[in-house]
């Protein structure tokens, strides 16, 4: 347990164990840190317990069977994840998707991101200290999203409901009153995070100037997502590479300056309200139409080729690099994770602050650990 | 993702209007060639220059690949190993593909950690997965798999997809039997 002596005054530092299983760690996450006194001197992360191998196990299953591993990856963001990995199959076999299934992407990926916001809030206030109220507050507004997606795909969290070439099957018949109606519970959401969070003293003095990373380091770290934004990177797939319909509706990309936890938390926050802007955008542009192109082969197959095809997730660039041999199967996914890169980062981050400091700032980068493991 | 360039089917695509031509001369010296991709371009880099090729596409002024967007490798069976670039410009805002390719009795190549710290996990992971060994990288532990799975590369085309119990049952080595 105990090192090597630091200093002139025969302080000794000590590995402190954190995780892996551990309410601060948001999954199975351990780090060791190494601190002296309240101070952490030196952290090594440790991942990979969630590590299911799902990129092995989607090069020995059909294109359409690798959707259900996409949900499991980034169960946060499920729509997130189904996104890439649809967008990478459909391009590499050239189906053209049709326009009401490209609105009604769009309007559940925004919905996912709002509800993964949402998660952060709740999650960030626990790490931060406010246990209780502003989770469940934000319970409350995902739930409202949650069963908007059960109602759509039958399920609340692994839809499974993005196809290559479309949809599924098309949404219910109230889809767009029920998406008003949430979209009415989340604004109410996250006006009261605004209010509960925002300007409270205690928060700010928690948040505001810990774990700062510039602009240059974020990008040298590969971050992406709120975690680089804030650092005054506008790092944004959305705007630099647009898909979907982005190019053809109003928002804009959120940054701040600071680089510091708050900064990336009022992204989020106002991340929230371009979100809901984007899909009322998408409601009045969405029209009756087909879902699915109209020849769709029994059995999907690609060509040889590769593509590396990324989107904004809510956590950052979530990219799905396949490679095709030809078949109904790839030869080789990789999945590339937003988390993974950004939790690359932490030890730059924290070192240096306390240890308490130290458990918020891996809470400001929002890690899903499902999704860096794989 | 519905831009021009992916509806060219054409069977000989011509890299006229990519960043090759950017590439290639701020690569002057390093015998690279090109292919085009459905979104990138894709540049075959050899494995023994592939760091001071990164270097040279981070470093232009014009191209400046500041960002590693991903890093990872595809086995091709008996073609080797390729170890796959995915770079990006937060300046200029364009990407690039780059390969090496390993021979399966050689896979060893330089790390790119010194190019941009997002390559550590990166490589650490291909490296327990597909057994490529990044020469220099200042960390070279296991990243997901346990410290002692060091022979086995989950990722490998050989490897095979087997129950838990076997691949446990054999004190984390594999068995033949599995598949």
């Amino acid at each position: 347990m105990v090192t090597e002596s630091a200093s002139e005054f025969e302080t000794q530092d000590l590995l402190l164990n954190v995780g892996p299983q551990h309410p601060s760690t948001h999954g199975v996450f351990r780090m060791v840190m190494q601190v002296d006194g309240e101070v952490v001197r030196d952290i090594i992360p440790y991942i990979g317990y969630l590590h299911r191998g799902a990129e092995k196990l989607c090069e020995t299953m059909d294109y359409r069977q690798g959707i259900g591993f996409m949900d499991r990856t980034e169960y946060l963001a499920a729509m997130n994840a189904e996104l890439s990995y649809v967008m990478a199959v459909e391009t590499l076999a050239e189906l053209e998707v049709p326009e009401r299934a490209q609105w009604i992407r769009m309007i559940l990926v925004e919905l996912n991101r709002l509800a993964s916001h949402l998660m952060f809030m709740g999650a960030f206030g626990i790490d931060v200290g406010v246990f209780g109220t502003p989770f469940i507050y934000a319970w409350r507004e995902r739930e409202a999203i949650i069963d908007l997606f059960e109602e759509i795909s039958g399920d609340r969290m692994m839809y499974a409901y993005l196809r290559p070439g479309g949809l599924a099957w098309d949404v219910p018949t109230n889809f767009v009153s029920r998406v008003r109606e949430v979209l009415t519970a989340v604004r109410q959401g996250i006006a009261d995070f605004d209010g509960l969070l925002t300007k409270n003293e205690i928060f700010i003095a928690r948040t505001k100037g810990i774990g700062v990373i510039s602009a240059a380091d974020a990008i040298d770290f590969g971050m992406s997502g709120p975690s680089i934004r804030a650092s005054g990177v506008p790092l944004d797939v959305r705007r630099e590479e647009p898909y979907l319909k982005y190019n053809d509706i109003n928002w804009n990309v959120i940054t701040r300056t600071e680089g510091d936890v708050y900064a990336r938390y009022l992204c989020r926050l106002d991340e929230m309200h371009e979100s809901v802007k984007i899909v009322e955008q998408c409601l009045e542009r969405l029209q009756p139409g087909a879902i699915m192109p109209e020849k769709m082969p029994r059995m999907l197959r690609t060509p040889p080729g590769e593509i590396y095809v990324r989107t904004e997730a809510p956590r950052g660039e979530f990219g799905v690099y396949l490679v095709s041999k030809g078949g109904n199967r790839p030869h080789r996914l990789k999945v590339r994770s937003a988390c993974l890169s950004n939790l690359q980062a932490l030890k730059h981050m924290s070192v240096g602050s306390y240890v308490a400091d130290a458990i918020i700032v891996l809470g400001s980068i929002d890690i899903v650990l499902s999704e860096v493991d794989r | 993702m519905t831009s021009e360039e992916t509806n060219d089917s054409a069977p000989a695509l011509t890299l006229d209007g990519t960043i090759w031509a950017e590439v290639d001369r701020a690569l002057s010296g390093i015998t690279a060639t090109a292919e085009r991709g459905v979104l990138d371009v894709i540049v075959h880099v050899p494995p023994a220059e592939i760091v001071r090729a990164l270097k040279a596409l981070k470093t232009d002024a014009t191209l400046n690949f500041d960002y590693l967007r991903s890093l990872t490798a595809v086995d091709n069976e008996d073609d080797g190993i390729d170890v796959v670039y995915h770079l990006y410009s937060t300046t200029a805002k364009h990407n690039l593909t780059v390969k090496a390719t390993l021979a399966n009795d050689n896979l060893f190549i330089d790390t790119a950690t010194t190019v941009w710290r997002a390559a550590n996990w990166l490589e650490r992971e291909t490296a327990e997965m597909f057994g490529v060994r990044f020469n220099g990288h200042p960390d070279p532990r296991t990243l997901l798999m346990p410290e002692d799975m060091d022979d086995t590369f989950p990722l490998r085309k050989d490897h095979p997809l087997a129950e838990i119990e076997v691949l446990q049952g054999e004190g984390m080595g594999y068995s033949e039997e599995g598949q």
